[in-house]
């Protein structure tokens, strides 16, 4: 089966500055990948490039065999890391907006797990506190059976409890043909729901590895070996 | 796809743009009530020229306001939808960067042609009253002298040409957001840069056109008409117009398919 993601010497400048350099790289299906590395190592430029956010300086990136356009889109259900929507909207609206443009999107399972947090549709995503608001977000991705999942730092802002849903809200809404790739630093957190894990380091591949391959091989966890491959 | 994409972005502008629009035709129609219909053009001449002024500047005012507004009003959702923070969620919908630029040219000529054609709408609410009519009638035949054609058909004329004018706006608006986009910070400065960088060269052009066309050839023109004199600059404004607009869409078609990069 073709990979979900194939890089291949993909390479992203900012003015002088390399964010990705050559990079190159493969992640099949169905598994849950984390996309490791200290900050500036290239981890949300990355992100943006596999959704088309940003345009490569060279090299090459492809969904399901496929540069970004509107058909990878179709199977990409993305994360960013800031509020990404229209705040004046009510959840309801952006219910409806979702429906309406992606054909993947159930509405009914974005509705029982809003029901589940209690969250009603008749607020404004103004009026949500911040957590509420990202579990809304995730809760809108979660919602959609894409191929690809890209979550970029879903937990980094939220108490500890809501951690815990967000992580269970990840695990029980992707099907096991999908691919997940969460981009955070809360290593710990996430550890015991990764398959495998990508550390990146001034925007190049500098671990690629399956977690029982790094706890037979290192004999550590994936959290001691970042303290131990990034150490300052 | 382009369709539900109109639909949003009407939909996003809609309530405000008609609360607007509304409140523009109801203080025409106050100024209509309250204000020109009391006015009597049989008074002296002297008593009627400061309500006349103080009406106009006010109409104006309000002209002008209005479609500043509604200019803005685009220019910031083309602007947060496709590079603020929601166009994390704009780019990553299943459609098309050239499809997001023909949602927005449409909606934002429909926000923009309803806008003229309200504060049109707005002008003769307020200058077709009774005692209105009968000053202009009494002197219809100087003032058709004068513009080279009756009044209401020069109206026409400037409704149509402010019509036509809508798109190249429009692009010009688009156009500059792209432009600074293309820069690594302070993009919306950049952007208001773009926007008088490229006004400067027009009016430098424009300005060229006339002197070239002889328009400032006083001594050398017959005494002609206003339609005729505006027509005369018109004609190679509005080629340049069409040409400048072409460019910009191109530009912004390529910067729109090729060059996206939100950072």
């Amino acid at each position: 089966m073709e990979p979900i993601l194939e890089c291949h010497e993909l390479t992203k400048k900012y003015g002088n500055y390399f964010a990705l350099s050559n990079l190159t790289l493969s992640l099949e299906r169905g598994q849950i990948v984390g996309l490791l590395g200290p900050n500036g190592s290239g981890k949300t430029t990355l992100i943006k490039l596999i959704n088309g956010l940003l345009t490569p300086t060279g090299g090459q990136i492809m969904i399901n065999g496929l540069a970004p356009c509107p058909d990878t889109k179709k199977i990409v259900s993305y994360l960013p890391d800031r509020n990404f929507l229209n705040e004046h909207m009510r959840v309801s609206q952006i219910l409806s907006y979702y429906e309406d443009f992606y054909d993947n999107f159930s509405t009914e399972r974005a509705s029982k797990m809003l029901e589940t947090l209690e969250i009603d549709r008749r607020l404004r995503l103004q009026d949500l506190s911040k957590g509420t608001l990202e579990k809304v977000q995730l809760v809108l991705v979660m919602s959609r059976a894409a191929d690809l999942y890209v979550l970029d730092e879903p937990i980094g802002g939220v108490d500890p409890a809501a951690r815990d849903y967000i992580l269970q809200t990840i695990l029980t809404n992707y099907n096991e043909n999908a691919t997940v790739l969460i981009s955070t630093h809360l290593i710990s957190d996430i550890e015991n729901i990764l398959d495998r894990v990508i550390f990146l380091k001034n925007g190049q591949p500098a671990l690629n590895a399956s977690v029982d391959e790094i706890r037979t091989k290192y004999g550590k966890s994936v959290d001691a070996l970042f303290r131990e491959v990034f150490k300052c | 796809m382009l369709g539900k994409l109109i639909k949003h972005d009407l939909k996003s502008l809609g309530r405000l743009f008609i609360l607007l629009h509304v409140c523009f035709v109801a203080i025409c129609l106050a100024g209509r009530v309250f204000f020109m219909n009391q006015l009597d053009f049989n008074a002296p001449d002297m008593s009627l020229l400061t309500p006349l002024i103080i009406i106009s500047s006010l109409a104006i005012l309000l002209v002008v306001a209005i479609n500043f507004c509604t200019g803005l009003m685009i220019t910031f959702r083309f602007y947060r939808n496709l590079f603020g923070r929601e166009g994390y969620l704009s780019w990553t919908l299943p459609v098309s960067g050239i499809q997001h630029l023909w949602a927005k040219i449409i909606s934002g000529s429909i926000f923009l042609i309803v806008d003229t054609l309200v504060i049109a709408a707005g002008t003769l609410i307020l200058v077709t009253g009774r005692n209105v009519v009968e000053a202009y009638n009494s002197v219809s035949a100087e003032f058709t002298q004068v513009l080279g054609m009756p009044l209401p058909m020069f109206a026409l004329y400037m409704l149509l040409f402010s019509i036509a004018g809508c798109f190249s706006t429009l692009i010009m608006i688009y156009f500059c957001i792209c432009v600074g986009q293309l820069f690594p910070g302070h993009r919306v400065l950049c952007a208001l840069a773009v926007y008088f960088i490229v006004s400067f060269v027009i009016q430098i052009i424009v300005f060229l056109i006339m002197t070239v066309c002889g328009f400032f050839d006083f001594a050398a023109q017959p005494a002609g008409t206003v339609s005729v004199d505006m027509f005369r600059l018109m004609a190679p404004s509005a080629v340049l117009m069409a040409v400048l607009t072409v460019i910009q869409y191109i530009t912004v078609h390529y910067i729109m398919k090729r060059k996206i990069n939100l950072i």
